[in-house]
């Protein structure tokens, strides 16, 4: 039988919500389209061609090379794309993912990705059109909510602060704010201004967010509710402190 | 009742809303705020909101931020560069702290934290002495950052022509 990977231990809503993050089986909500997607992330211009740093592989002229043989290269990676970068500020107020949830899921479900992990924001380094279809997936699918997540180049402010009176994370730059029922983004994710504005799609009502997030909270569902995930995070420390993460030890 | 505020010294309050109060329901509530009679001093502060783009690749970029509007209390008009996040205040009794309450109740429907402590400096610190001199005005004292100007940072409400000859 082929082996299934099980991802996260837990019983709770929380617990399968980070198992759907880290397998990469999300739901989409929303439509992004690729122009719109190019403006936010503001690396080129919308319709322009790929900038490369190198020629594409197949006029290289690559040395034998077994790994190379082996390793199917991306497709940024074979069109020589230059090394771009999206990042996410996700607020604590039960946003869908937090920082480490985006991490595992760019590194489980895409190749040649580079994911930087920090406290209130999460940023992937890779090939310019593979990190675009890690962000496209990002936006349009239930990793993200327009208004407790934040496409956010530069000053991130907001995970940790409380919401705006209409709910929606607080940005210093104000590059999207809620307008009639959705969030429209009008600066890239660094803040330069753009000359439209973009629809990012409706938020996610409270109730909605409390049963996609992936934060367990104790006004929410507490991690001391999920007993299976703390009886295996007991385990893991268990195991860790004592076997120093030798199976065969701890099996004998 | 019997509360450490029965005291005949001031006391020191703090208003945490649960959301961060947009600039019209913050003109709104430090209006109502200040029909009360009783408050000594307040410091309200949250997060900034910048005119330029303060770092990044879009630096010095204009950030024409919805939220950072002129609001007006009574006679006074002044730039709220924050989105208000907590007000703190030193009040003269429990009466006051009561009727503060019950501003709050009312204009903060999404809830409040309201608790009592010391939030403002009380006494000077050498730190003080050295920055502001042996003449500060101890009313001052804890209500701004130390390194910015006075102008930008205190209003005067609600004080009588006397006090303004005699500053």
């Amino acid at each position: 039988m082929a082996y299934e990977p099980q991802f996260y231990p837990g019983n709770t809503i929380i617990a399968e919500n980070r198992r759907k993050h880290m397998s990469g089986n999300l739901e989409k909500l929303r439509e992004i389209s690729d122009e719109d997607l190019t403006l936010v992330l503001g690396h080129r211009a919308p319709g322009s061609d790929y900038p490369s740093t190198h020629p594409p592989l197949a006029e290289m002229g690559e040395p034998e090379c077994s790994i190379r043989e082996l390793v199917e290269p991306t497709e940024g990676a074979k069109a020589g794309d230059r090394v771009r970068y999206v990042q996410f500020a996700d607020s604590m107020y039960n946003a869908p993912a937090t920082p480490y949830f985006r991490a595992y899921y760019a590194a489980i479900k895409f190749r040649g990705v580079d994911p930087g992990t920090l406290s209130g924001r999460q940023v992937v380094e890779a090939r310019e059109r593979d990190m675009e279809k890690l962000a496209k997936e990002s936006l349009e699918t239930e990793i993200s909510c327009p208004a407790l997540s934040g496409l956010r180049g530069a000053t991130v402010h907001g995970h940790s602060l409380r919401l705006q009176e209409d709910g929606v994370m607080f940005d210093m730059l104000d590059r999207r704010r809620l307008e009639n029922g959705t969030i429209i983004m009008d600066k890239d994710q660094v803040g330069r201004p753009l000359d439209k504005k973009v629809d990012l799609g409706k938020p996610m009502s409270e109730e909605e967010a409390a049963k996609r997030t992936t934060i367990y909270r104790v006004d929410n569902v507490a991690f001391r509710d999920d007993d299976e995930a703390v009886e295996w995070v007991h385990r893991v420390w268990e195991t860790r402190t004592e076997y120093g993460f030798q199976p065969k030890v701890y099996n004998d | 009742m019997v509360s450490a505020s029965n005291t005949k010294n001031p006391i020191q309050i703090e208003i945490f809303p649960k959301r961060l109060l947009g600039p019209e329901r913050a003109q709104k509530l430090l209006l109502e705020l200040n029909q009360i009679e009783g408050i000594l001093r307040a410091v309200i502060q949250g997060p900034r909101l910048p005119l330029k783009v303060p770092y990044g690749p879009a630096t010095g970029e204009n950030v024409l931020h919805p939220d950072r509007k002129i609001v007006q209390i009574n006679d006074t008009t002044f730039e709220l560069a924050i989105l208000v996040g907590r007000i703190r205040m030193e009040i003269r009794d429990f009466e006051v702290k009561e009727r503060v309450r019950e501003v709050c109740e009312n204009l903060l429907p999404f809830g409040f934290e309201f608790r009592e402590g010391t939030f403002i400096a009380k006494r000077s610190t050498v730190s003080d002495y050295a920055k502001r001199g042996p003449d500060a005005d101890p009313n001052l004292r804890g209500l701004f950052d130390p390194k910015a100007s006075l102008d930008e940072q205190i209003c005067f409400l609600n004080r009588s022509d006397n006090d303004i000859e005699n500053k």
